[in-house]
C-alpha cells in the first residue's frame, strides 16, 4: 500500500465539541500550570516504520523537551496542526547513557545518525545554521519510539498493541513519493541538507551492534496472565476511607 | 527479549537520578529557546487540562501510581493525555492514554474492549481531580468523564526503580472499589495535601453523578469479570523488509 499523508485519513469517531465543553476545557487552561508541556521547546519531523514491517512507513512529528544535557523526550503526533492525533512517544538518549542500557534493552533502540545526515530529519521553521546547531548533537544520539496508533492503516482510533518502532539507516529505505511529499510541503531539500551536514558524526564509538534490533524484526505480543495480587484473596471489598 | 511484568537487566546506579545526565549547558539552552521562538508548537497548544489521578498497573495491582494527565479534546467523545509522574518541569513522560465515551467503547469488539478500563469509579471517588480548578467549574465535564473509559499504556516504570523507559510498555487499570484496585490511603492523603485539595469532599459533591449504563458485551474492566489481566512482550520476529523477502531472525 502506498503511504498517505494523515491528514486524509479518517476523522476520529465522535460528535464535534459542544460549547460548553469547550468553554470549561478552556477556562481550566487559563488557571492551571503545565509545567511538565512547558519544557516542550522543539518540533522535529523524521519518519518511522515499524519494528516487524519496514513497508509501513509513518511521518512522525515529535514535540520534544529536554529532562536534562542527555536526555530528552518527544511526544509524536501525525502531523503538526491542532488537530493532530497523538500516535506514540520516543525518549532519546545520548550515547553515554545508551552505553548504560542493558544489552537486552539495547535492541528497541535505534540510531540517528543515518537521519540525521542524510537530511530526513529536521526542525521545520527553524533556519539551516540553527538547526545544525542542534542537530549535529542529534546525529550522536538513540532513540526508543513507541507507536500506539496506526494511522496508516487507516485505524479511526488507537486500537490494538503498542508498536515499536525503528528510523531509517541507510539510503533505498525511505519511500521517494513519502520523502518528496515532505520536502514540498515544508520547501526543504533533503539532499541540500545532506551536503550541509556532511561534517557531523555519529556516534564516538560507532553505531553500535545491539542497536536498530540488529537489524531483525521486533513484534509486541499480548499475554493473559492471572491477577496479581489473586483476586481471590480478599472476597470483602476494602473500605475507603 | 523484554515484558511488561518482568524487571528489565541491571543498569550502573550512577548518582542515583532519574534519568541520569548532566545539566543542560547554556550553548544549548539557547539553541534551544531560539528554535522555540521559530517555531509553532501547534499541537502542545491545544492541552485544555491537567488532571491529576491515579492508576494502577495491570499486571501487579498493588503497585500503584499517582499520575498527571495533560488531556486535549479532539471531538466530544475522544480525548488524549500525554501522562506525567508529576506536574513539576522535571516530570517523566510515563505514557499515554486515550480516552472515549461509553458510546464509542460499545462499537469497539470484544478483543479491543478488554484493554479499556472504566473511569465511573474514578471520578465519583474523587480520585480524579484538576488541580487548581474550583470544583463546581469542572462539574459538567466531570459528568461527562464519569461515562468515558481510557487504554493507557505505561513506557516508564519510575516507581520500580527504572533509570530509564525500560522494557515493554505496560497495560494500566484504574482504580475500582475492589481488592487491590483500591488505591492506598497513604497515597491519596499525600497527594491531597501537595495539591491542597480534598479528595473525601470531591467524592461528597460527586455522589449523584450518573454513571455509565454498561452496554450489553461491555468486556472493558477484564480483570473484574475474569480475575485476569494482560503483560506485553517484545519478541524477535523476520522483518518484513521492502525486497518482499523476509530477512531471516538471528
Amino acid at each position: 500500500m502506498d503511504p498517505v499523508h494523515a491528514s486524509i485519513l479518517p476523522e476520529v469517531p465522535g460528535e464535534k465539541t459542544k460549547i460548553g465543553t469547550s468553554l470549561v476545557d478552556t477556562a481550566a487552561a487559563t488557571i492551571q500550570s503545565f509545567g511538565p508541556t512547558k519544557q516542550i521547546h522543539q518540533h522535529l519531523c523524521a519518519f518511522h516504520f515499524y519494528a516487524d514491517d519496514m513497508t509501513r512507513q509513518v511521518e512522525a512529528h515529535h514535540y520534544c523537551g529536554h529532562l536534562n544535557e542527555d536526555m530528552r523526550q518527544c511526544l509524536i503526533y501525525d502531523r503538526p496542526d491542532a488537530d493532530a492525533r497523538l500516535i506514540g512517544l520516543e525518549y532519546i538518549v545520548t550515547e553515554e547513557l545508551f552505553l548504560t542500557l542493558p544489552d537486552t534493552e539495547k535492541p528497541m533502540w535505534h540510531s540517528h545518525e543515518y537521519e540525521v545526515k542524510s537530511g530526513v530529519l529536521f526542525l521545520p521553521g527553524v533556519p539551516g545554521p540553527v538547526e545544525r546547531k542542534d542537530l549535529e548533537k542529534v546525529a550522536k544520539t538513540y532513540g526508543k519510539t513507541i507507536h500506539f496508533w496506526q494511522v496508516d492503516r487507516g485505524d479511526e482510533l488507537p486500537l490494538g498493541l503498542p508498536q515499536v518502532m525503528m528510523a531509517l539507516t541507510r539510503d533505498g529505505q525511505l519511500y521517494p513519493s513519502l520523502a518528496k511529499d515532505v520536502e514540498s510541503r515544508y520547501g526543504v531539500s533533503f539532499e541540500k541538507e545532506r551536503a550541509n551536514r556532511a561534517y557531523m558524526e555519529g556516534p564516538t564509538h560507532g553505531i553500535h551492534p545491539k542497536a536498530n534490533a540488529a537489524g531483525i524484526g521486533l513484534k509486541t505480543v499480548l499475554r493473559e496472565i492471572e491477577c496479581k495480587p489473586s483476586v481471590q484473596s480478599e472476597s470483602v471489598p476494602r473500605v475507603f476511607v | 527479549m523484554a515484558s511488561s511484568d518482568k524487571a528489565p537487566d541491571s543498569m550502573p546506579v550512577g548518582d542515583g537520578s532519574v534519568p541520569p545526565g548532566k545539566p543542560m549547558t547554556m550553548g544549548h539552552q539557547v539553541v534551544d529557546k531560539t528554535a522555540q521562538m521559530l517555531q509553532t508548537l501547534k499541537p502542545i497548544k491545544q492541552m485544555s487540562q491537567h488532571v491529576c489521578t491515579f492508576a494502577v498497573y495491570g499486571h501487579d495491582m498493588s503497585r500503584q501510581i499517582e499520575t498527571h494527565h495533560y488531556i486535549t479534546r479532539l471531538n466530544q467523545d475522544f480525548l488524549q493525555c500525554a501522562v506525567y509522574d508529576s506536574d513539576e518541569p522535571t516530570a517523566r513522560l510515563i505514557g499515554v492514554e486515550y480516552i472515549v465515551s461509553d458510546r464509542i467503547l460499545d462499537t469497539l469488539p470484544p478483543d479491543e474492549q478488554k484493554l479499556w478500563h472504566s473511569h465511573d469509579h474514578e471520578v465519583t471517588s474523587g480520585m480524579w481531580m484538576n488541580p487548581g480548578v474550583p470544583e463546581m467549574n469542572q462539574r459538567s465535564e466531570l459528568e461527562n468523564m464519569a461515562h468515558t473509559y481510557g487504554k493507557f499504556w505505561c513506557t516508564w516504570q519510575v516507581d520500580r526503580g527504572d533509570k530509564l523507559p525500560l522494557g515493554a510498555p505496560a497495560l494500566m487499570m484504574s482504580p475500582q472499589m475492589v481488592n487491590m484496585s483500591v488505591i492506598k490511603p497513604e497515597l491519596v492523603r499525600e497527594r491531597d495535601r501537595k495539591f491542597k485539595i480534598s479528595t473525601d469532599e470531591a467524592r461528597k459533591s460527586r455522589v449523584n453523578f450518573p454513571v455509565s449504563k454498561p452496554g450489553n458485551a461491555r468486556v472493558a474492566d477484564y480483570w473484574m469479570h475474569t480475575g485476569k489481566s494482560f503483560a506485553v512482550d517484545i519478541e524477535q520476529v523476520e522483518m518484513k523488509d521492502l525486497g518482499g523477502q523476509k530477512i531471516p531472525s538471528i
